[in-house]
């Protein structure tokens, strides 16, 4: 038998009959419409399964406490303290968390997180939100932020991804050396951070924490500065020119503009 | 008739030119003899839809999802995070100077502001060139343009432009391996040939902007596992000899009146699609229009354009030497056809006095071929 269809797969192909029905109505090809329609609650339905298993799979697996995909994402930006893109949130879940964190579960968070707030504003303590280009104030491609971070550090500029990936290093670092007895993929995780700061890890393979947060101190001194006049710049500009969920989701891209207008 | 008109009607009523990309643009450097490829490129006909007409589809460029993925992943573990990994790079093996981090994603996730995205594009580049190295590294996914057959052709390059002192660099990143500093020729010249593309779009940009397009390297970086490993290494490659080929290709397309005005009149590639999109035109006369034009056909063709089977069939009906490929043709200078080519090597022929040398060849290659097989017999 084939695989169930997972539940993007479903709101995919929802949105796709949905669009159908829209064709079919405007042919006035109403057998059809309602050929569509029956299709879509059938699909409905099983959205609405798929999203109970997930549900379960999440909360009822015994011995197995994980938390909702969203409280996971919240903990580990903590843990960071910098905007990630899904791809390091999951290498830094495999490190510290139990069970699985797949990319897929990232998807459509931020968008669920922007109607969430779109239609009850500040209705959660924190959102997962975007960061912010510098320059245009529109949402960064593929990095995710908390809402109650302030926000020059949710703004992405020149200098950003490198101060941001060194500031993880040297939080990531902190949070082993605090550990007792860090796991094989912990360290691993380390060793694969280190390697991009020069002077961080002795040998192949092997890094200690001590070491990677000297190493990425004495480079995030070199860059800090300039990247600090450069978010705050943009932070202020952003502040005065953009609303409550601009600030958090980004300001509407220009084809985004064209399409309302 | 103005070239737009003539490129329009050769391409067929109604259709839209089929957009150029930074692999058809290095594709096109592979066979500048060819006449067919260089007009049917230019009036931006469906090649693959033409090919599948005259009863010959091929598949070029489709490339399998499990190289792409492969690809796909390899490109983002070396980009990201802003461009960690490609950092330590460009430090360990070209002494990039440490406060020199910066990341500038250029690109979007929108089709529909290309023009935007292109002037943005070039604000960020030539800003850098106007100020210091401190104001900008490596500028990722910038949107460039190149202007083909008297069109400007958008290329959005899966690539890096990078700044090193008053340089700038193109880095490519594949997904094929380098192992022991040793890579495939063959992928290296096709990484080479893609690079060349923009290496000439990017000079363009800051020409566009008012800059020394100078400032681009005719050198390019090409970043690729290393080994048997997942790991980045980077190497680079003098693309000189691609850019020649390339802008010699381009300045032709450029002149493509003079290859449409040794058209028949009236030649047409248009398939009459009806309203399922399914062609109505014969075989027969749509090959006779593909006739009218003359190719080169060699067996590199083969992959690298769609047409290839349709005229390698020609190829092989005509009993053309050059089917037999570059080195062939080359040492059988002047003599066109197999048929010739075994009269004068079997001496039934005589040679005119252009073609005494490659007579002479073949004779010998007559000759030793009736030895071993007189030995084997």
């Amino acid at each position: 038998m084939a695989d169930p269809l997972g539940i993007e797969e479903l709101d995919q192909r929802i949105s796709e009959v949905k669009t159908e029905i829209r064709k079919a109505v405007s042919a006035q090809d109403f057998a059809q419409a309602s050929r569509l329609r029956t299709q879509l609650r059938a699909l409905e339905a099983q959205w609405h399964g798929a999203l109970e298993l997930a549900e379960s799979s999440v909360s009822g697996k015994p011995g197995n406490m994980q938390l909702p995909v969203r409280e996971t994402v919240h903990q580990i930006l903590t843990l960071l303290a910098v905007p990630a893109a899904p791809r390091t949130i999951v290498a830094v879940h495999a490190a510290f968390f139990a069970g699985e964190l797949a990319g897929s579960q990232l998807t459509y968070l931020r968008r669920d997180e922007e109607r969430s707030f779109r239609t009850a504003p500040h209705g959660r303590p924190y959102y997962l939100c975007s960061a912010l280009t510098y320059d245009r104030l529109t949402a960064a491609r593929g990095l995710i932020a908390v809402s109650s971070w302030p926000l020059h550090r949710r703004i992405v500029g020149t200098l950003s991804a490198r101060v941001d990936y060194l500031r993880s290093a040297i939080k990531l670092a902190e949070h082993i050396d605090r550990t007792d007895r860090p796991s094989p993929a912990a360290q691993r995780l380390l060793w694969q951070v280190a390697a991009g700061i020069p002077n961080a890890s002795a040998s192949f393979g092997d890094a200690r924490p001590a070491s990677v947060i000297e190493a990425a101190t004495a480079e995030l001194s070199v860059h800090d500065d300039d990247d600090r006049v450069q978010r705050e710049q943009a932070a202020r500009r952003a502040r005065k020119q953009l609303g409550d969920a601009e600030q958090l989701f980004g300001a509407p891209t220009l084809s985004a503009v064209r399409k309302a207008g | 008739m103005s070239t737009q008109l003539r490129l329009d009607a050769l391409r067929g009523s109604g259709v839209i030119a089929k957009p150029h990309n930074a692999r058809t643009i290095a594709a096109l450097t592979r066979n500048p003899g060819c006449t067919r490829r260089a007009v049917m490129d230019a009036a931006g006909v469906d090649k693959d839809k033409t090919a599948a007409a005259t009863g010959h589809p091929a598949s070029i460029g489709k490339l399998s999802p499990l190289a792409v993925a492969r690809g796909q992943g390899f490109e983002a573990r070396v980009k990201s995070q802003g461009g960690a990994e490609l950092l330590r790079l460009l430090r360990e093996n070209l002494g990039l100077p440490i406060p020199q981090a910066h990341y500038l994603d250029l690109g979007g996730d929108d089709d529909s502001v290309i023009g935007g995205r292109y002037l943005r594009s070039r604000s960020a580049l030539a800003a850098s060139a106007d100020s210091g190295p401190d104001a900008g590294t490596l500028f990722d996914h910038p949107m460039l343009r190149l202007q083909i057959a008297g069109v400007w052709v958008y290329l959005e390059p899966d690539m890096v432009a990078f700044r090193l002192e008053d340089k700038f660099y193109i880095i490519e990143i594949k997904s094929f391996a380098i192992v022991d500093g040793v890579a495939d020729p063959g992928d290296v010249t096709r990484a080479a040939i893609q690079s060349s593309v923009y290496v000439l779009a990017l000079r363009n940009l800051l020409a566009d902007a008012g800059h020394d397009p100078n400032l681009v390297a005719d050198q390019v970086i090409l970043v690729c596992p290393k080994d048997f490993s997942n790991q980045p290494t980077a190497h680079f490659v003098d693309v000189r000899k691609q850019l020649t080929v390339l802008r010699r290709q381009l300045a032709r397309m450029a002149d493509i009146d003079r290859l449409l005005d040794s058209l028949p009149d009236g030649v047409t590639f248009d398939l009459a699609p009806d309203a399922h999109g399914l062609p109505t035109r014969s075989a027969a006369d749509l090959a006779h229009a593909l006739r009218s034009v003359e190719a080169r056909y060699a067996p590199e063709c083969l992959s690298a354009c769609e047409l290839a089977l349709f005229c390698r069939h020609d190829a092989h009906d005509a009993h053309s030497t050059a089917a037999l490929g570059r080195t062939v043709r080359e040492e059988l200078g002047g003599v066109d056809c197999t048929s010739t080519a075994v009269a004068l090597g079997t001496g039934t022929l005589v040679p005119t006095d252009d073609l005494v040398q490659a007579a002479e060849t073949l004779r010998a290659a007559h000759a030793l071929r009736t030895a071993i097989l007189g030995q084997l017999a």
